[in-house]
């Protein structure tokens, strides 16, 4: 018996029940009458009958009345809506037909000090969805069929919150043009799958400058947070969970030029959510375009340089080298040519969302930690390649003169017997001056200035201040991200480093000055940081800040630049303020190292159209293979490039590192090395 | 008497053809312009929802004027007098075709409607409670008529409301809630206009009021023990009751018609969006814009002045119905008019009413103006009667 069975019965009882009460009336009033009165007869279409006419007015009047309370209602209700908040419902009907969808804005491309693209913008289709989607296992199942992509990954990309809980997730990027038609199409099958334009970093040029680069990803939830904290600007970039944004180099540092401004698109939808058309739109302004100081071709040398100085290594035994790192900058300004850094990663892995896999590796030991600019965030003892410094020190502050002689026997002792020191030339280089110091690398020169300065009662401390004049210890504010200071040893930080030894063992001793006055021990410096003290000495004390950043490019297309790098600043970043004919002494000291030291090393420099000055240098490592160092800057006579370049268990600098340091100058005079590379040169 | 009141229409007749004015004595204008008017104003709002509207036919709604009209002029054309004798036959009559809809080989179900009979051969679809709500006026204005415009003895005033709760519990079981309210509110007025005492109807109103209540307050206890299909208000019956009461407090469910509704009314504005620029309702925003919420699709397409003239129209149409009421020398005439402005009265106030969050939804047709054609020609049965009783409104002695 189904409800309409029953419904029918009951409609049936009823109408018994209204059939037995009338006839129950009727049994009560004899025969049956709508009538009033027994026995009359029904007088229903006769007229008004007893009742007064007075009394029908009343209520026709109430009924009249009734009506024209409800119509007045009505209007009052109407007038309220359409007249008086009429433009609240208007908003919400807006709200309601029209969706507001931002499109992303192209980030500005970074080009090279000629205008070569060394990142640009690639556009591509990503499918992206609600997460709610997940809820719907079959429509998954079908669009991981359509994406060809595994179930489970759908899955997991629907479901990933980076963007944004209440965002559209991605769930593929980079789609085929065919699968996006096919998903257009069956658009009733994919309800709630969304197909967006998006664009995405492409490097021409695969790995290189990828450390000056830097690279791009998802806003992370600090960053998000750290913008929420500071106060904004009018019309700066507000950040959006999902947002692209530099995370390294470049990419990072000039964040607020390359990224564009969001565009909107106000479309209108009908009830089902369909778009039916657009009725305004705000174009997305693209992010600026940037030059770097970065010479390609230079850039290139750097990075050749140092693998091909790495081969030569490892040729001659040195089976642990491969981290290292090279550089070359304008001395006359301090713009960074080229800046090379090993081992390298490509930048785009971190397109779309790095794996976690892919990110551990980067950041593993076995890797080498490639994500590290070694060039500005690689810290070493600085070898012989201090010894300019060390020189300038000795002869300002008079502890050593220019005339001054030490005879070099191979083994020092100035400090004692007990504690003696070898030159890195065991059988001696006899008598030596202070030129020749430098020019041989020969240690015990140095020594004598070490000691000497440990027991100067005016200034004990001579020899770091004058490494620090030039820079040494503290970051050369490059403009990239990640810079480390280095440190330059003096006895407050021993006793501060050292807090849980002895104070015996904490006590800054001679043979801690020894070791610093030849760059060893717990010396450390960045490469830039020599680059830079290298462009002092060939500046005559001058060092510029060196930076990456040369223009933003003007909006018009036309390549002009809209401002270039600190157009209104000085770009000086420190003068050492030496005594000219003692920096002459080290300037013609570093060029007769090149020419004078070793005829082998002359030979591979002599093949240059310009004079080159320079040094070698070797760091001792315990348990490791030498770390190779060398630093030369040409023109000798009017210097305008500084090439730096270091290898990790490389082997002696003067043997391996010069190599690529040759080839980075053979890049810019356009003077290839002709020379075979040797494992002669073992000054350190 | 049978043989008395024929001679007395023959009078009649006789009486009209020589009266002065000719046309204008046998046709009310007020109530040939207000509908003329209103039949104009809903082609014009159905015309401009068939363009986005896939549901609305124009030429159905233009063939069930066609039908209208053509029995309008029948009914112009037939006395109904004789019907004040007839209550017993009336009433088999409306619960007949109250339950039309439930005899085999009659009824149809499409799309989950019901109420629906199908006319055999012509395959013409009928709501059947909409002429039944005709055939109620007439049978409480043939009760009423007989006590003499005044009602002196409770026992009759009982009896009296007794008569109306037959086609109400009818219509209700046949399960068209909206349509047994106009019954209701329609007898209603046929009762207080038939001479109750004041007294008798405020303590009915009291009555009704506590009744409604308590079914109301049991009706989640009913639901529990015969199932909410079998129960006499269903569970969107109540949500829709509570929406009207919170229209924020659900916006997905119930309350998005209203919601909807209220945006297509008030964004109207005064001058409205114009024909085609309907948003709410082309867009499909707003559901039943061409039947139930007919009003709302009006005042967003024409605004405030389109709703004014409506309202105008109906108003004319009411009080000139009422006008002819007042005119009638035979009071069952005069109830069965007092009956149609009762109905029409419930019929406007809660379609419009519903659109504007004055009254809770439910699905009434706005009386020449909503789509669909069993509405349409009832109505114009409705008009076609008034004219008969206006041409025959001194032909009772």
């Amino acid at each position: 018996m189904n409800a309409q069975t029953l419904v029918i019965i009951a409609g049936l009882v009823l109408l018994a029940a209204v059939i037995g009460s009338l006839i129950f009336l009727r049994g009560y009033s004899g025969k049956f009458t709508f009538d009033t009165k027994n026995g009359t007869r029904p007088k229903a279409s006769e007229g008004e009958g007893n009742t007064s006419g007075l009394a029908y007015k009343g209520r026709f009047t109430m009924l009249t009345a009734g009506v024209g309370v409800m119509f007045g209602a009505i209007l009052a209700k109407l007038w309220s809506m359409q007249m008086v908040r009429g433009d609240y419902y208007e908003d919400l009907s807006v709200q309601n037909r029209t969706r507001t969808v931002t499109t992303a804005a192209p980030r500005g491309r970074i080009l090279d000090r000629n205008g070569v693209e060394l990142v640009r913008n690639r556009a591509l289709l990503a499918v992206t969805a609600y997460s709610d989607l997940v809820d719907d296992p079959v429509l998954v199942r079908h669009l991981s069929n359509v994406l060809g992509m595994p179930y489970a990954a759908v899955r997991r990309n629907i479901r990933d919150n980076t963007e944004g809980a209440q965002a559209q997730h991605t769930i593929a990027t980079d789609v085929r043009r065919s699968t996006i038609a096919y998903i257009q199409e069956h658009a009733g099958e994919f309800e709630g799958v969304t197909v967006v334009d998006r664009t995405e970093r492409e490097y021409p040029y695969g790995t290189l400058a990828c450390h000056v680069l830097g690279y791009t990803g998802t806003i992370t939830a600090e960053q998000l947070e750290a913008q929420d904290s500071e106060e904004r600007d009018e019309g700066s970039i507000v950040y959006e969970t999902g947002d692209i944004v530099g995370q390294a180099g470049v990419e990072a540092q000039y964040e607020s030029l390359l990224q564009g401004v969001r565009g909107e698109q106000t479309v209108t939808v009908d009830a089902a959510g369909n778009v039916t058309g657009q009725v305004g739109e705000v174009p997305p302004r693209s992010g600026t375009d940037i030059r770097l100081t970065l010479d390609v071709n230079i850039q290139r040398a750097c990075e050749e340089g140092l693998a091909y100085a790495i081969s030569i290594s490892k040729q001659f035994g040195y089976n642990e080298a491969g981290n290292g790192a090279m550089l070359c900058l304008d001395c006359t300004n301090g713009e960074i040519l080229g800046m090379a850094s090993t081992p390298t990663y490509d930048p785009s892995v971190f397109i779309g969302g790095i794996s976690n896999d892919a990110w551990s590796q980067l950041n593993g030991e076995e890797s080498g930690n490639p994500l590290l600019n070694r060039a500005i965030g690689g810290q070493y003892m600085s070898a012989s390649t201090i010894k300019p410094l060390s020189a300038l020190a000795g002869l300002e502050y008079g502890v050593y003169s220019s005339t001054r002689t030490t005879t070099c026997t191979g083994y020092w002792t100035g400090d004692g017997e007990a504690y003696g020191k070898w030159c890195w030339d065991h059988s001696g280089h006899g008598v030596m001056t202070l030129e020749d110091g430098i020019i041989y690398s020969c240690d015990p020169v140095f020594y004598d200035i070490g000691h000497d300065f440990f027991y100067d009662k005016d200034n004990p401390e001579g020899l770091q201040e004058m490494f620090r004049r030039w820079g040494l210890g503290s970051t050369t504010g490059v403009d990239l991200p990640s810079e480390q200071a280095g440190r330059v040893p003096d006895a407050a930080w021993k006793k501060e480093y050292f807090s849980d030894y002895s104070d015996e063992d904490r006590t800054w001793n001679p043979g801690d000055m020894s070791n610093i006055v030849i760059g060893q021990g717990d010396l450390l410096v960045t490469p830039l940081q020599m680059a830079c003290a290298y462009m002092g000495i060939a500046n005559g004390g001058k060092e510029y800040t060196p930076h990456v950043f040369l223009s933003a490019l003007a909006r018009d297309g036309e390549g002009g630049d809209s401002y270039r790098y600190n157009e209104t600043g000085s770009k000086e970043r420190l003068t050492a303020e030496v005594d000219s004919a003692y920096l002459d002494l080290v300037h013609s000291g570093l060029k007769r190292m090149i020419y004078e030291e070793s005829a082998t090393l002359a030979a591979h420099f002599s093949s240059l159209p310009v004079t080159v000055a320079g040094k070698s240098g070797t760091g001792e490592k315990a348990g490791q293979d030498p770390y190779g160092w060398f630093i030369t800057y040409a023109p000798y006579e009017n210097p305008k490039y500084v090439v730096c370049g270091v290898l990790e268990q490389g082997g002696f600098g003067g043997s391996s590192t010069v190599y690529g340091v040759r080839d980075v100058l053979g890049q810019i005079y356009n003077a290839p090395d002709s020379m075979s590379p040797t494992d002669s040169d073992r000054s350190m | 008497m049978a043989s008395s009141s024929a001679g007395s229409l023959k009078k009649v007749n006789k009486q009209m053809s020589t009266a002065k004015g000719g046309l204008r004595s046998q046709v009310h204008l007020g109530v040939l312009i207000a509908w003329v008017g209103l039949v104009t104003f809903g082609t014009l709002v159905m015309w401009s929802a068939s363009f986005t509207n896939p549901e609305v036919s124009f030429p159905r709604h233009l063939l069930g004027i066609a039908i209208g009209v053509a029995v309008a002029v029948v009914m112009w054309n037939i006395d109904f007098s004789n019907l004040a004798n007839m209550s017993t036959v009336l009433l088999v009559v409306d619960i007949i075709v109250i339950f039309l809809p439930y005899v085999p080989g009659l009824s149809y179900n499409a799309m989950g409607m019901t109420g629906w009979i199908q006319i055999p051969f012509i395959h013409l679809t009928f709501q059947p409670v909409e002429l039944a709500k005709v055939i109620t006026v007439f049978f409480m204005a043939s009760i009423g008529a007989q006590y003499h415009g005044k009602i002196d003895s409770f026992r009759d005033y009982l009896k009296f409301c007794g008569m109306l709760a037959v086609p109400f519990v009818c219509i209700i079981i046949q399960g068209d809630l909206g349509s047994s309210l106009v019954v209701f509110f329609s007898g209603a007025v046929t009762i207080m206009m038939s001479g109750a005492r004041k007294e008798w109807v405020l303590s009915t109103i009291a009555v009704i009021i506590g009744l409604v209540s308590l079914i109301l307050a049991t009706d989640s206890i009913i639901d529990g023990i015969v199932g909410d299909a079998n129960s006499l208000i269903k569970s969107y019956q109540m949500n829709r009751l509570l929406v009207f009461l919170d229209p924020e407090a659900d916006t997905s469910g119930a309350g998005y018609n209203l919601q909807q509704s209220l945006i297509a009314v008030g964004s109207g504005g005064f001058f409205g969006k114009g024909i085609g620029h309907a948003t709410q309702s082309s867009y499909g925003f707003l559901p039943e814009s061409h039947t139930d919420f007919v009003f709302a699709l009006l005042c967003e397409t024409f605004g405030f002045a389109g709703a004014l003239v409506l309202l105008a129209l109906f108003a004319f149409l009411l009080f000139s119905v009422i006008r002819i009421a007042i005119k009638c020398e035979s009071l069952f005439f005069r109830l069965v008019c007092v009956g149609f402005v009762g109905l029409w009265m419930f019929q406007i106030f809660e379609n419009i009413g519903m659109c504007i969050g004055l009254m809770p939804i439910t699905g009434i047709p706005l009386p020449f103006i909503s789509f669909g054609s069993s509405s349409m020609i009832v109505q114009c049965i409705i008009i076609g009667i008034v004219e008969s009783i206006w041409r025959r409104r001194q032909a009772t002695l």
